[in-house]
């Protein structure tokens, strides 16, 4: 589903790459989070995920799009398949919960009347319905990002990405954000978290990819406890980072990071 | 095989979301409408610069054609008067303004007699009521003021600035030498006024030349301030332009309802302007003809409502296009950005 293959990202005034041969493989209907702290690349790679920014080197695949025939006229078409969740939400400030959303749907050229079936049902899923016509600015920061997710995966993409999604949020309100993903990933759509928050990693047990000063330092598909690294704002692995050089050949989507079986697809997102 | 994959997903995808046009174009309009409404100030601030820069164009225009219509009235008052000797013949007159009508640059050439000339001074006495004067020719005699009376030719030209040729005519011909004046003080007027003309031809040459060129510095001028009030308000919005492209819409969708919301500003500024315009014109027209300025070549243009009509349908184009052309500008910077 995600595939980075090698990849390598340099910005012109940095001394070190923001991305230096990253490889991984997330499968279809996984739930990975990645981790690192502040300029370890985790946003890089987002970017490239988003085609904002292109690798100097290494291929990406996306939901089976390779992004290096992605020409700049197709980049809509592409963005318009991830769903995309951000730290700071993004949402148009003018427009209301409601609009929000629709918007999402509005660029795919959906109907109206299939927009007015819809986006009350992704509302309804996010426990915003109270608030549909409220204002982004009038509502609070845990409505807000589930404002930002309703519009994510009003579409029903395959994938979905969270930049730092709880990272704005109190503890409390960022679980409730994370339980909110896990649900969507439960009905079938790719989850790739990024965060430097331990709780959250802790919160939902689940594969963990670390970078370090762009380097993939570790891939843990067996859950541990993270903590709080004291040097810096990152988090510590519960024992030495580990690399697994074969990571993105990895398969076997019945399986889940605890070596159990997936639960059986559920059906649709949004019926 | 990757290329080939990805490319048949991509023509999918935009095949699937390409057939929307009008669906398209009618959201474009809505959200450009709500747009305006719901960014009242950087709306009202857009707006009102817009119809600032109008209002300057209008009145540069009106002060041009207000100018040309002062220089005409001016060129049409100047004259140049040639004086004779007293009982110089209709006949001999009538020759000499022949022979000055060959000169291209003489516009008209009027002329009168001893007689007509007194005639005319009496009627001034009339007029102004001059009673003592009166009384002094009944008592002289008309006779003895018509023998002393010269005769006058007075000439209207094209170009004030080339008076050479009239000036040869009379001062070599002839006709003229023998005729004209031999009073100094009856000498031919250019000598003295050519200064007073000199000045009126440079005004109204301001008045062309200048105005044109005034009103073009003015439209880039104002252009660039709106240029800049509506770049400062997109860059406000750069943060919505970013989410929007990630989100996955196209430039034209993004574009669209910046368009709306400038294209709606630029119609509010053309019909602010052209109220404004015509209130203050006909609350300023008034005082201008108090100092002999000439406002009716205006006058005659706004007394016909379709004229009126036209004026603001100029105006509204005018700030529609100024508006459509800044905000299309200002936005092309964060869609190549993001």
């Amino acid at each position: 589903m995600i595939l980075f293959d090698h990849v390598t990202k340099s910005y012109p005034r940095d001394k070190h790459p923001a991305l230096d041969n990253v490889s991984f493989h997330i499968e279809a209907n996984e739930f990975v989070f990645l981790v690192g702290k502040s300029g370890a690349g985790k946003s890089t790679l987002i970017k490239m995920i988003t085609k904002e920014e292109i690798p100097d080197d290494g291929k990406i695949i996306i939901g089976g799009i390779d992004l290096d025939y992605v020409k700049k006229r197709h980049i809509p078409h592409y963005r318009r398949r991830i769903g995309v969740v951000f730290q700071d939400f993004k949402l148009l400030p003018t427009r209301t919960v409601y609009e929000n959303v629709a918007f999402a749907l509005e660029i795919a050229g959906m109907s109206n009347r299939e927009i007015e079936r819809t986006v009350p049902k992704v509302l309804d899923l996010v426990e915003l319905t109270d608030v549909a016509y409220k204002f982004p600015d009038n509502i609070s920061g845990g409505q807000r990002q589930r404002t930002s997710i309703a519009r994510a995966v009003a579409r029903q993409p395959k994938i979905l990405i969270a930049d730092e999604p709880t990272g704005n949020l109190d503890v409390e309100t960022g679980r409730g954000i994370l339980d909110l993903l896990q649900k969507i990933n439960d009905y079938g759509t790719t989850v790739l978290v990024t965060t430097h928050d331990a709780n959250a990693v802790n919160h939902l047990k689940k594969r963990v990819i670390t970078l370090r000063d762009g380097k993939m330092v570790s891939d843990q598909k067996d859950h541990g406890i993270y903590r709080l690294d004291g040097d810096n704002d990152g988090i510590s692995l519960p024992q030495p980072g580990h690399l697994h050089p074969e990571t993105y050949l990895y398969k076997d989507s019945r399986v889940n990071n605890a070596g159990k079986e997936n639960p059986p697809r559920k059906r649709k997102l949004i019926q | 095989m990757s290329k080939a994959k990805t490319t048949s997903r991509l023509k999918s995808m935009i095949k699937s979301t390409n057939r929307h046009f009008f669906r398209q174009l009618g959201r474009i309009f809505k959200y450009g409408a709500i747009g305006f409404g719901r960014n009242i100030w950087l709306s009202i601030t857009a707006t009102i610069v817009a119809s600032l820069t109008l209002i300057l164009l209008l009145a540069t225009v009106v002060a041009g054609a207000v100018l040309n219509s002062t220089a005409d009235a001016m060129r049409q008052k100047i004259d140049i008067s040639v004086f004779f000797e007293p009982g110089t013949s209709k006949s001999d007159l009538a020759s000499m303004a022949s022979t000055l009508k060959q000169n291209d640059n003489v516009k008209s050439v009027e002329y009168s007699t001893s007689e007509e000339e007194f005639e005319k001074l009496k009627q001034e006495y009339v007029t102004k009521d001059d009673q003592n004067m009166l009384n002094t020719i009944d008592i002289v005699g008309e006779e003895v003021f018509i023998k002393k009376q010269p005769a006058a030719m007075r000439i209207k030209v094209y170009d004030t600035d080339n008076l050479d040729g009239i000036k040869t005519i009379v001062n070599t011909d002839e006709e003229f030498q023998e005729n004209i004046s031999k009073d100094k003080d009856k000498a031919p007027t250019y000598d003295t006024n050519s200064s007073a003309i000199a000045t009126i031809s440079s005004w109204a040459n301001i008045a062309t030349k200048g105005g044109g060129a005034l009103s073009i510095l003015f439209i880039i001028i104002s252009t660039l301030v709106i240029f800049n009030t509506i770049r400062m308000a997109i860059y406000s919005r750069s943060e919505e332009i970013y989410m929007e492209k990630l989100v996955g819409a196209d430039n034209s969708f993004i574009r669209g309802p910046f368009l709306v919301e400038a294209m709606i500003s630029g119609i509010a500024a053309g019909i602010i302007a052209g109220t404004i315009g015509l209130i203050s014109y006909n609350a300023l027209a008034p005082n201008l003809k108090a100092y002999e300025i000439s406002v009716d070549a205006v006058n005659e243009f706004l007394a016909d409502p379709k004229n009126i009509v036209l004026l603001f349908i100029v105006l509204i184009g005018t700030g529609i296009i100024i508006t459509l052309i800044s905000a299309r500008l200002a936005i092309k910077k964060y869609l190549k950005k993001f």
